[in-house]
């Protein structure tokens, strides 16, 4: 497994694309234990003029998205798990600063638990150095996940 | 503790139940915090107490908490 994946190989291991693919490029890799790297944000970003008219920053749960998504690729790099649909689950985030046009985010994640379809993870996001954002996140790939839960037919029986 | 006590308090903890609640035989989706994310929490923190590795049909089987209390006797738990 190759230890950075450029704006066009991150494509493979992250499903999201434009305009809510919220990682350009992942600097430093291990499957299954962390993920790191950067998004970032021009003027030309579709949500500045929007948010907001006067002051643009990046929204938060975008802020929070780009973390999750850096996140999924320390999962999605694993064998067998190339191309597959993540979802959330549970996140805990805060927000320390406002990121403004020009900025670049770095982020870092770290992998704590990877088991039975189910992530636990930290991640921190960074502009120059400084935090700007941070989480502790749940993501799952529903696909392995559902293998594992109860199915109608043995409810049924213990009713 | 017994393994009784654990195994309430377990139950209890992840989905925010009381004593009197299990005795209703609580099942899977039956309440709110027993969801897909709190089976599997649930599964952990079994495995976590008990020192044991729970087999996947086993897990998919844990439908209730009166069916755990027969799966658990398989890894020599008794409760």
């Amino acid at each position: 497994m190759k230890k950075t994946l450029n704006s066009i190989e991150l494509l493979d291991y992250q499903p999201n694309r434009y305009p809510f693919l919220m990682i350009d490029y992942v600097t430093k890799l291990k499957p299954g234990y962390y993920a790191e790297g950067y998004k970032n944000f021009t003027n030309n970003e579709w949500f500045f003029p929007i948010h907001f008219k006067g002051n643009p920053n990046v929204p938060g749960a975008l802020q929070l998205e780009a973390m999750a998504q850096m996140l999924t690729v320390a999962i999605t790099t694993l064998p067998g798990l190339k191309g597959k649909v993540t979802h959330a689950l549970q996140h805990n985030v805060k927000f320390k600063q406002e990121i403004k046009p020009g900025d670049k985010l770095t982020l870092k994640t770290k992998v704590l638990s990877w088991k039975r379809g189910i992530c636990d993870g930290i991640a921190h996001g960074y502009v120059k150095n400084t935090l700007v954002c941070e989480a502790e996140m749940k993501i799952t790939i529903p696909e392995i996940l559902e293998k594992f839960l109860p199915k109608k037919k043995s409810l049924k029986k213990n009713v | 503790m017994s393994n009784k006590e654990k195994y309430e308090k377990i139950f209890c903890s992840s989905f925010s139940l009381t004593k009197i609640d299990l005795k209703k035989d609580v099942k899977y989706n039956s309440v709110p915090k027993w969801d897909s994310v709190g089976h599997m929490s649930m599964i952990a923190k079994l495995e976590e107490t008990f020192k044991i590795t729970m087999e996947m049909d086993d897990i998919i089987d844990f439908s209730s908490y009166k069916t755990g209390i027969k799966l658990l006797k398989k890894y020599k738990i008794k409760i």
